[in-house]
């Protein structure tokens, strides 16, 4: 219901340029600039941002799902409700981890057709994982950019800020380990870093024994921002009521 | 309407966009700090290549610039009717007496010119960050370049502002053309390394000759003459085309009475 009621792209005229042929032309446009600046294959780039599309609909998503509780007026009624708060907190990501996986897979076929992307079958399902839990950990930050935007004018200039940071820090295009330190320091402690590398080495064809420890650290990430989402929202919601500030915009 | 009064619309409406826009969270992220984050990866990207490319750090800083004009132009002018919509203001600026594309004008030249501001933050980062040394072959030819492209541009968004509102998501157009232009215009991947046939697509484009222009007044080994014809060629056409676009939409949002629906 929330997915149906607060998020903004879910009509075709929206979904479709903004969740499919966005995502195409990124792949291509990074596909196109990553090889001619580096010399690397189309391959490497379409890997990497076949993941971070799925930021589209998890950060955007989840953002909107949390944020336009506020904008749309129905806060108030949410909070008023006894329901269980983890309950309708966590009832939201589901929808959203669905959509960036349909999103993300769309992306990978995408660059298996034309750019040259290639799976190991012997690894699909290991970066399948790798895959659904880096779309979790990404909804996880999603939720906690939606939390702050319940502060915020604009909760969407956060949810662009994260997206682009993801671009930058976390090994989407760059290798991590070309990046200064303290990007490295920043990239390690954003979502998609070790689940993107886990993805990756899956495709080469590692096992599950050799990025297990990475995809375990990806859902340490997602649920450390779930729970710092939570904990956000919560204190908001606490201090909201205290302040009688629910429905100010 | 006298062509000294017309221009002071123009102006005003110019410089009241220009702060309209600059209270929007959106298009201070769009103008100010997305030109940093895609300089910063593009830097990054060239350098990881080991100048694999051939090209120069201010190849990089300027197409990452207009790399943010565009976004800000397209987002600026693609929903600019629509917004006279939901603010109310349409009707009121349909039937006054000024005519009504010359404020149109006025308002995608605000989008544009606080676009390129990201040439300059793009160019300052470059310099800060990355030691990249500033240079302009041809300094003369360097600020007609500029107005060349801001010209085309601006007469490019007004196309985009008259079409784009026939389209109820204004938005979900803009999220769909960032990147393609990015690529098709040659902003940092030359056109030339383009499949031939993208190649025509990008002869249309004002992005595509902005940028030749400003890049071969800066760094060009001859002056950049043509491009700078083509886009006020371009300019004229993109503003003949938005005019016809735009007596059509109001025809039709009048006959239908739909020019205050959103």
């Amino acid at each position: 219901m929330s997915y149906g009621m607060l998020f903004n792209w879910a009509r075709p005229s929206i979904y479709i340029p903004t969740l499919i042929g966005g995502p195409t032309f990124q792949l291509l446009f990074f596909a196109a600039l990553g090889s001619y600046a580096t010399n690397r294959s189309p391959a490497y780039f379409a890997i990497g941002n076949a993941v971070q599309v799925s930021a589209l609909a998890g950060v955007f998503g989840m953002t909107m799902a949390i944020a336009n509780e506020r904008w749309f007026g129905t806060l108030p009624a949410i909070l008023a409700t006894p329901a269980n708060r983890v309950a309708l907190f966590a009832g939201r990501f589901m929808p959203f981890v669905l959509n960036g996986l349909l999103v993300s897979l769309y992306a990978f076929a995408l660059g298996v057709v034309f750019l040259g992307v290639r799976l190991a079958p012997g690894s699909l399902a290991v970066a399948g994982l790798a895959l659904l839990v880096t779309v979790f950990s990404c909804t996880a930050i999603g939720a906690l950019q939606g939390a702050v935007s319940l502060r915020l004018r604009d909760g969407l200039f956060g949810a662009n800020l994260v997206t682009m940071g993801i671009l930058l820090f976390c090994g989407v295009n760059i290798p991590l380990r070309e990046l200064p330190g303290w990007m490295q320091v920043i990239g390690n402690l954003l979502p998609f870093t070790h689940g993107l590398e886990a993805v990756r080495q899956a495709a080469d064809g590692a096992g599950f024994d050799r990025v297990g420890g990475l995809i375990g650290i990806e859902a340490l990430v997602g649920v450390a921002y779930a729970v710092g989402a939570f904990v956000l929202f919560s204190y908001l919601e606490r201090s909201a009521r205290a302040n009688a500030t629910l429905d100010v915009r | 309407m006298s062509a000294a009064r017309t221009l002071r619309l123009v102006w005003f409406v110019t410089w009241f966009n220009v702060r309209m826009l600059l209270a929007s969270e959106f298009f201070i992220l769009t103008t100010f700090i997305s030109p940093l984050i895609f300089a910063t990866l593009a830097f990054f990207l060239f350098k990881s290549g080991g100048g694999a490319a051939g090209q120069t750090l201010l190849y990089v800083a300027l197409g990452a610039g207009m790399m943010g004009v565009w976004s800000t132009t397209l987002f600026g002018c693609g929903g600019a009717i629509a917004w006279q919509r939901w603010e109310g203001t349409l009707e009121l600026l349909v039937n006054a007496p000024s005519r009504y594309d010359y404020i149109l004008v006025g308002q995608t030249f605000g989008a544009v010119v606080l676009g390129f501001y990201g040439i300059v933050a793009t160019l300052a980062w470059g310099v800060l960050l990355f030691g990249m040394p500033i240079q302009a072959t041809y300094p003369l030819i360097l600020p007609l370049s500029l107005v060349a492209a801001i010209v085309s541009l601006g007469s490019l968004g007004m196309l985009i502002a008259t079409t784009f509102v026939l389209y109820r998501h204004a938005n979900a157009l803009g999220n769909l053309l960032e990147y393609p232009i990015w690529l098709i215009a040659g902003l940092l991947v030359p056109v030339a390394t383009l499949p031939l046939w993208v190649r025509p697509l990008s002869w249309l484009l004002a992005p595509t000759w902005g940028m030749e222009a400003i890049r071969g007044a800066a760094t060009g080994e001859s002056p950049p003459a043509f491009a700078i014809v083509m886009c006020f060629v371009l300019a004229v056409a993109y503003y003949l085309l938005a005019r016809v676009t735009l007596v059509f939409v109001l025809a039709k949002a009048r006959r239908d009475a739909t020019l205050s629906l959103q």
